[in-house]
């Protein structure tokens, strides 16, 4: 394990941190709040650490697959601390514990909150905290990858770890250029709904903290309400623009670069504009006999559906007071979530269709026994390798949701509330049913659930592996060991 | 991309097809100097392996199928490098990407049948460039026989000036002296350009002194080689006759080339359909069917009288076994051919001599084009060489036009540390330079250095 790098590679992550700090530092300012100082003192706390962090270059600067999880991870639980901290010392959340739950909810993009009245809260903190789902959309390794002066090229095991999707492919052959057209991509569609939000009529600020909570699909909404109390117009706009963050960054760059054509016949954003128009359509059919005009159902339920299928979280009406097939849909919904490579949680449009290929295959292989079928996917092989970490990654979600849901009943509450309390969490939706409903908070529940929960939020975003290899005896033996051979060398 | 203009220089677009040996050499000796590089390869493993451990995009496929290169991107491509097992293949490859793009191509064609149509095939197929390491390691090798003192010899200013690598002998006259009384003693003027002492390679300024032991390298014009080497009583004269162990293209190429120069050639090969067709193609060498590990057979056929010694088996360890061996039983110049480059400092702790590495002589040649073809400013590359485990390059530039470094006395340029310019070919003759000289517009000029990624003569000021 190479230890020298992955403190390297954390040093940067909190001098970058700061330099993120400074948003909220500049509201204060505009806004004349006292909390700014708190952000300003994390600031320089972060860069000063970082500094002491990054300032040996270390000499072997290879990443193999094991370092670029642990960094990875270590990272996303640096950040989380780091950015949870003005929070705290403001006193604007009291307890730690809460004030973690809500970073890591913010940077994992889960837009859940502990929160009873956010309206509250100081600008500053209301922005930083929709800052943090812009932030944690896209990655801090991805920003990382486009700025950090590393030689050598195996940086690709730090994408790996951080990027969604059953298997990462780069856009151009240089990882920096392939980052920073990702980067330049998620910027422009988060200014372009910002544009449109103003025209709208939005306030500026709101407008600001609405597209940085859509872009990231996180759903950490400024308001009481979340978007109830805007126009028809500015919900459509944010339901469009949530449908395009969950969609495979890769099709934009198709778009823009090579053909329409083809981004078009992506199998996956296929299926998942599919899903999407039919869980509208049943939808918006519950809805008609409970809502007056059509149109409103038609915004009601396209507004939901965009909201919880890419993971966002934002919520126009009560959808706990919803029929219950369109309760039962909209949690499944969660499950699903967005495309591969893009900023939204959930299990992937992608690898539930190879999931759903393999059931087609093994149905096949009962009627040919010796019929020999190769996954496809856009026409291309699906590697047995790929095929493999699927199931597995399917597995492992299922454990994992399962011993959660156990942890949290444990607090008594009710199946549904326990339920998608952690598929909320687990897919980085935000709210869940009955107690955690649109309208209600996670601040009920204790603070052993809460960890649960926050646990849940993290291996959601970093899809499970690179945070539970931080569990696994060799990565902390090995670290032991070297940590100890060196200082005998000294 | 995207309109960032990048303050560096932009590298290549190139993509490679094949990931055997040389394509990862390649891929990682590339990568390394900046380029934008997409791999194709049949086999996803090695996709997944290389793309794991260089920043290179990678693409499973058959490198020569149209729609295979236009997902690769070989539209916007500045190179396509063909080096996969076929020749047939990479021709392919490359006879497709001329047909699609405006791309230069190289292409390595390794089969004795086609290396006599290289000239023929480069032409009607427009290809940049055709490699075959085998005939260039044969061709090295029978360099090194011509001189067997030496322990590398690399030729520059297509072949006027060689560039000579030797260990400094117990007792000779060099042990002590210093490079500046090197040319007062010494009428033929030769440079020093780089000594090894102890694995520390420096480019050595006047005042460095000569020990014995010392492996150096000098530069000198060709016709002036014997001169120097008789004067500090070294022994000169090239070989009378050769074992090769093993038959196959390399052993070929070489054995001809042998003949030609009057040495004679004995090959030791296992496989009998082999010997039959060597003894079709080479009539004038002995060709042995035999078990070339064979010391029996070894000491049959005369390894203690023989006056070079060359095992060109597949296996790398059976021909360093037998380099072990030869050194045991004669005295015979051994010149060893290994493959891979993975333990390299196990083999030069084992002090062989003379070591070929073919894979490192084929992706110089393609480095060195690369190089030349990434400069947009007026200097370009000629040649490359890498010295010493690649920790000095020796690389010879064109001088197209006039620049800062040009039509001044070299005295009066401010050099980086560890650069040498060791020789200016002017109109074919070669100049030994001393401070009153200076670069013309027209010359070629060869410069040591240990830096490595220079691809302009204008690299070396400071």
């Amino acid at each position: 394990m190479n230890l020298p790098i992955i403190r390297y590679v954390l040093g940067y992550v909190l001098k970058i941190q700061a330099l993120f700090l400074l948003l909220p530092c500049i509201t204060a300012f505009i806004y004349q709040e006292q909390e700014g100082f708190f952000y300003l003192a994390t600031a320089l706390l972060c860069v000063v650490i970082g500094h002491l962090m990054s300032f040996k270059k270390p000499q072997q600067q290879v990443f193999y697959l094991k370092e670029g999880c642990v960094a990875t991870a270590l990272s996303w639980i640096i950040l989380s601390i780091s950015g949870g901290l003005p929070f705290w010392l403001s006193g604007e959340i009291p307890l730690f514990t809460d004030a973690m739950f809500e970073t890591v909810s913010g940077f994992t993009t889960t837009g859940a909150s502990i929160l009873n009245d956010v309206e509250i809260i100081s600008k500053s903190s209301l922005l930083w905290r929709s800052f943090t789902n812009w932030i944690g959309g896209m990655g801090v390794l991805v920003f990382l990858l486009t700025i950090i002066p590393l030689s050598g090229g195996s940086h690709m095991n730090l994408m790996r770890a951080e990027s969604p999707g059953p298997s990462v492919g780069k856009l151009v052959p240089k990882i920096k250029s392939t980052a920073r057209i990702l980067y330049l991509i998620y910027l422009g569609l988060t200014f372009l709904e910002f544009i449109l939000l103003v025209a709208g009529g939005m306030p500026v600020f709101d407008a600001i903290a609405a597209s940085f909570s859509t872009a990231g699909t996180g759903g950490f909404g400024i308001k009481n309400s979340s978007m109830g109390d805007y126009s028809p117009y500015l919900q459509w706009v944010v339901t469009i623009f949530m449908l395009l963050f969950g969609v495979n960054f890769n099709a934009y760059y198709l778009i823009l670069f090579h053909n329409v054509k083809k981004a078009l016949h992506m199998e996956e954003v296929r299926w998942y504009f599919s899903i999407v128009g039919i869980s509208i359509l049943i939808i918006f059919f519950n809805l008609l006999q409970t809502v007056s005009s059509a149109f409103e159902a038609l915004t009601q339920s396209a507004f939901q559906v965009a909201s919880i299928i890419t993971t966002t979280g934002f919520s126009t009406v009560d959808f706990s007071q919803w029929a219950e097939s369109s309760k039962v849909i909209l949690v499944l919904l969660m499950f699903i979530g967005g495309c591969a490579g893009s900023t939204s949680g959930g299990i992937k449009v992608s690898r539930l269709v190879i999931l759903f290929k393999t059931v087609v295959k093994e149905l096949n292989s009962y009627i040919h026994p010796k019929s020999i079928v190769k996954l496809k996917m856009d026409g291309k092989q699906v590697e047995h390798e790929v095929v493999r970490s699927v199931n597995v990654y399917f597995i492992t979600f299922m454990i994992i949701f399962v011993f959660s849901v156990l942890l949290v009943s444990l607090e008594g509450a009710d199946l549904i509330t326990s339920f998608t309390a952690v598929a909320a969490t687990l897919n980085n939706v935000g709210p869940g049913l009955e107690l955690v409903g649109p309208t209600q908070n996670f601040g009920h529940f204790t603070l052993f659930t809460k960890w649960v929960l926050i646990f849940d939020m993290l291996a959601g975003r970093l899809e499970l592996f690179p945070l539970l290899i931080l569990f696994h005896s060799s990565v902390w033996k090995d670290s032991f060991h070297s940590g100890w051979r060196s200082k005998k060398a000294k | 991309m995207l309109g960032t203009k990048k303050t560096t220089k932009q590298g290549l677009k190139i993509i490679i097809v094949g990931c055997g040996k040389v394509g990862s050499t390649l891929v990682e000796q590339l990568c390394r100097e900046g380029h934008d590089i997409t791999i194709i390869d049949t086999n996803s493993n090695r996709i997944q392996e290389i793309t794991n451990l260089y920043d290179v995009m990678g693409l499973t496929g058959n490198g020569a199928s149209y729609s295979v290169q236009v997902e690769a991107g070989i539209k916007a491509t500045d190179l396509l490098i063909a080096v996969t097992g076929s020749d047939e293949l990479n021709l392919l490859c490359c006879t497709v990407a001329k047909q699609v793009a405006d791309c230069a191509a190289i292409a390595r064609v390794r089969n004795p049948d086609y290396s006599k149509e290289v000239g023929y095939l480069r032409q009607k197929l427009g290809l940049a460039m055709i490699i075959n390491p085998e005939l260039e390691a044969a061709r090295e090798i029978a360099r090194i026989l011509y001189l067997p003192t030496a322990l590398e010899v690399n030729s520059f200013a297509h072949g006027q000036a060689e560039l000579i690598q030797f260990k400094i002998p117990e007792g000779n006259a060099l042990d002590g002296m210093t490079i500046a009384r090197l040319d007062q003693n010494i009428p033929i003027k030769v440079l020093i350009c780089a000594l090894e002492r102890e694995g520390q390679v420096q480019i050595p300024s006047g005042d460095s002194v000569l020990r014995a032991g010392d492996v150096i390298s000098f530069v000198a014009p060709r016709s002036k080689i014997r001169g120097f080497l008789s004067n500090i009583a070294v022994k000169t004269h090239q070989v009378k006759n050769t074992m090769i162990i093993g038959g196959g293209k390399a052993a070929y190429y070489l054995a001809s080339q042998l003949l030609h120069m009057g040495i004679s050639v004995k090959i030791i090969e296992q496989n009998k359909a082999r010997c039959e067709e060597l003894s079709l193609l080479l009539p004038k060498a002995i060709i042995i069917n035999g078990d070339g590990t064979d010391g029996e057979l070894l000491k049959e056929e005369g390894i203690e009288y023989t006056e070079s010694f060359v095992p060109l088996t597949g296996i790398d360890e059976e021909n360093i076994m037998l380099t072990l061996h030869a050194r045991q039983v004669s005295d015979a110049k051994i010149i060893t051919k290994v493959n891979r480059t993975t333990f390299r400092n196990v083999i030069s702790s084992l002090d062989l001599g003379s070591v070929i590495y073919p894979r490192q002589i084929t992706s110089e040649a393609i480095i060195a084009y690369v190089r030349a073809k990434n400069d947009s400013k007026n200097n370009n590359i000629e040649t490359l060489y890498h010295l010493f485990n690649a920790q000095v390059e020796a690389i010879e530039f064109r001088v197209d036009s006039p620049s800062d470094v040009t039509d001044l006395p070299l005295k009066d340029l401010t050099l980086k540390e560890q650069v040498l310019i060791a020789f200016i070919n002017r109109n074919g003759s070669i100049i030994i330079p001393s401070g009153q000289d200076s670069i013309l517009v027209g010359d070629t000029v060869m410069v040591v250095t240990t830096h490595t990624g220079f691809d302009d003569l204008q690299d070396i000021l400071k």
